[in-house]
């Protein structure tokens, strides 16, 4: 009895790190064949990016983690959708840039001042490049959805061009116009810091 | 190169495309007159020091981490494997018709031991004709029938048996096609 809870538990961790080294189109596959550890591995790998990427488009960390969870719901009823004989990273964006993006429409638009959440661990109070985060905020989803698919989400800009159906040089035009942007504003944060 | 010099303004609106060097590319003496005239202007070198460190500042972004209940939330979300659940119930249907043919041919425990003794008596003549003393025996056709009838049921019976093992609680799940 206890050999084989033993061999069990042996199998169980060797089926983990299996699942763990697979890639992400062969876990889509496993998971569409009704394989639930595959997408929990799924969800696993992708969280961080796509809680963050989520949380620097809304700055609200319960909205963050709504719409995470709402791109996740989306993935898993979308899977059958996704032809393994392509990249999976764009397919993959493509369905969160979209639910962001309709998340975004219908919520109730939040108050002028969104980092007002109690500090804890449900609730991190985000202190890197503030400046930074506020300007990202400013600017029009239209162009913040690219900056964060290519610098947060890690996208080649042809897989940032394919996740929002834009030709590679309209992806570069807006991602220059949004770094001018966002250059402007921390150039006038910076000076309204200075001169404080 | 232009007689006249670069406007500030219009150095700052090429400044991104300067510093990711695609106006080198595209227009390489435009990129020259914008190096000219960051050298000599203190404003626009100051904006280009923001346009270089905007994308490193944008990839160092950190965002605070997911709640550890992500995972479990989503997954409750989600329920049960429907899709396993479907196939699973789905499979029922051929495996009672394959039953079904496959009980009505044998008809009781008469029909079972006529099948015993008919296949013991096809073996043996199957010997004498290896043997060479006696003619290969002829099937009838029904058993053929019957033959692809029991291997078409043991085979979507194990695939529903490996559906079932996937969805039982608790149960490991299988990695067979991960070995392939």
């Amino acid at each position: 009895m206890h050999a084989a809870a033993q061999e069990s538990t042996a199998r169980a961790m060797s089926d983990a790190r299996l699942t763990a080294t697979l890639p992400a189109a062969q876990l889509v596959r496993h998971a569409t064949g009704g394989d639930r550890d595959a997408f929990e591995e799924l969800i696993r790998r992708l969280q961080r990016r796509v809680y963050g990427f989520a949380y620097q488009h809304l700055r609200d960390a319960d909205e963050a983690h709504d719409l995470a969870q709402e791109i996740f719901v989306k993935f898993y009823r979308n899977l059958s959708r996704y032809d393994a004989e392509r990249p999976f990273d764009p397919w993959f964006w493509k369905l969160a840039a979209n639910t962001a993006i309709n998340y975004r429409r219908k919520r109730i638009p939040l108050p002028a001042e969104p980092a007002q959440e109690a500090a804890g661990p449900d609730h991190p109070r985000p202190t890197h490049d503030p400046a930074l985060v506020e300007a990202l905020a400013q600017l029009d989803p239209a162009y913040r959805m690219p900056i964060l698919l290519h610098y947060y989400a890690d996208l080649s800009l042809e897989q940032v061009g394919q996740s929002l159906n834009l030709s590679i040089p309209a992806i570069k035009s807006r991602l220059h116009r949004a770094r001018a942007q966002l250059r402007n504003s921390l150039a006038e944060a910076e000076e309204t810091e200075e001169t404080r | 190169m232009n007689a006249v010099p670069l406007a500030c303004a219009r150095v700052r609106v090429l400044l991104e495309s300067y510093v990711d060097g695609d106006l080198a590319r595209d227009d390489a003496p435009l990129a020259a007159e914008m190096r000219e005239h960051l050298a000599g202007c203190a404003d626009c070198r100051r904006q280009h020091h923001q346009a270089v460190s905007v994308p490193f500042r944008l990839k160092a972004l950190i965002s605070p981490p997911p709640r550890a209940s992500l995972l479990a939330d989503v997954m409750s979300s989600i329920g049960p494997a429907k899709t396993g659940y479907r196939r699973a119930w789905t499979l029922v249907a051929p495996e009672a018709i394959l039953a079904a043919f496959i009980l009505w041919y044998l008809s009781g425990l008469d029909g079972l031991s006529s099948i015993a003794s008919g296949i013991f008596g096809d073996l043996q003549s199957l010997a004498g004709w290896g043997s060479g003393t006696g003619q290969l025996p002829s099937v009838p056709r029904v058993d053929i029938v019957l033959l692809i009838a029991l291997i078409a049921l043991a085979a979507i019976a194990g695939y529903h048996l490996s559906i079932l093992i996937r969805l039982a609680p608790g149960a490991l799940p299988t990695r067979r096609a991960a070995r392939e």
